[in-house]
């Protein structure tokens, strides 16, 4: 598996884009801040809803309202990070996909999804079996307010791992432990970084 | 008359005498004499616990960059939401002062949070920031950004906002959003520099 995601990233790293994109000053940092930028939308408006639903903020206004309102601008946040974060990994493949923390960061992003697709079937159900009376309680179902606990506790440390990538601390440059050398994905004699 | 009018227009006047002394301030060499005077200050957050902290431990300064960062979604969240109200773009149905007291809440404690963790930042790189021009910026953009909000547009939708001219609550919505983006490019912006 390493050696397959390693291939890939080399071939990535072959494409002359790729370089042109880490090498410009301007155009990398342009991608780099709408990634971060991004985040005030996407994350702002998740973490809205999260906190609506734990009673925490907006208790005031119908959880569902949130929920539903905020969700077009939540997507929108979230493609332009995804087409971004594409972008920035396209620049620097083969160190990236080495990262540790790049992919701590993608099994958070997947558990993530996946909890969003849970809390998003569970406030359908909520909202049919209580026929949406929980809508202007303080804090929302149990179950759902457990979907919401998850969702801000994965996002923090996601936006954690994605500031730790630019630290080189377990790069395979560096010749790390065999442990971590596993799970990095560092390759044997690879002449690529 | 006018001894009756000036009570009616004390904020205007305020504002007014208040941009004055800060062009004032720009225009003058004083704030060249602020700029040197400013530089021990910086020198001597270096030195904090915060500053020391910073500089050694490179995970710590990375853990408190990234709540910055949340801290400043949470911020840029309830500043799209109250906005986009005034906007009329979202929450139509709801009541005005609803959104944005409840906004304004989560407005005041992120800020706070940003603020505390921007500080601990700045004391890990203090001498660092103080030559960059990017960083100065930001300060002012957060400066008037603060300003804008606590003497500017939260006085203003004290009263009641149902009766206040649209465009005045439009212009408001997209100055308010002006600056916190600002505030956030700059923020941004001292990363690349330097």
């Amino acid at each position: 598996m390493n050696q397959l995601i390693y291939e890939f990233a080399t071939w990535l790293d072959t494409h002359s884009w790729s370089t042109q994109l880490h090498e410009s000053f301007y155009m990398y940092n342009w991608v780099e801040s709408t990634h971060v930028l991004a985040l005030m939308v996407s994350l702002g408006m998740l973490f809205l809803i999260d906190l609506r639903m734990l009673g925490l903020a907006l208790v005031d206004i119908p959880a569902t309202a949130i929920a539903h309102r905020l969700l077009l601008p939540m997507l929108i946040g979230f493609s332009v990070m995804i087409v971004t974060g594409l972008l920035l990994f396209y620049a620097i493949p083969v160190r990236t996909s080495q990262s540790l923390w790049f992919r701590i960061k993608v099994v958070l992003l997947i558990a993530a999804a996946v909890n969003a697709w849970l809390f998003h079937r569970r406030m359908q159900d909520a909202g049919s079996s209580a026929g949406g009376s929980w809508d202007l309680a303080v804090k929302a179902p149990r179950r759902l307010r457990i979907g919401a606990a998850l969702s801000l506790s994965f996002w923090v440390f996601i936006v954690i791992c994605g500031r730790l990538i630019a630290y080189d601390w377990f790069d395979c440059r560096g010749e790390p432990s065999t442990f971590v050398s596993t799970i990095t994905g560092c390759i044997a004699d690879q002449t690529q970084f | 008359m006018s001894s009756r009018m000036l009570p009616s227009y004390t904020r205007s006047v305020a504002v007014i005498a208040t941009i004055g002394l800060c062009l004032g301030f720009v225009l003058s060499n004083a704030r060249l004499d602020t700029y040197s005077a400013l530089l021990p200050l910086f020198e001597w957050m270096e030195t904090t616990s915060f500053g020391v902290i910073g500089k050694t431990w490179g995970a710590v300064f990375a853990t408190v960059e990234a709540v910055h960062l949340l801290a400043m979604a949470v911020l840029g969240g309830s500043v799209l939401v109250s906005d986009g109200r005034l906007l009329c773009l979202i929450f139509t149905d709801v009541p005005q002062r609803q959104v944005q007291d409840a906004c304004h809440r989560l407005f005041v404690w992120s800020l706070l949070l940003s603020i505390i963790t921007g500080v601990f930042m700045a004391c890990g790189v203090a001498i660092k920031v103080y030559y960059l021009n990017v960083f100065w910026y930001k300060m002012l953009a957060l400066t008037v950004g603060v300003v804008f909000v606590f003497f500017v547009r939260r006085p203003l939708l004290r009263h009641d906002i149902e009766n206040l001219n649209p465009w005045v609550l439009r212009m408001v919505a997209v100055a308010s959003l002006m600056i916190w983006f600002s505030v956030a490019a700059t923020g941004r912006w001292i990363g690349f520099s330097g």
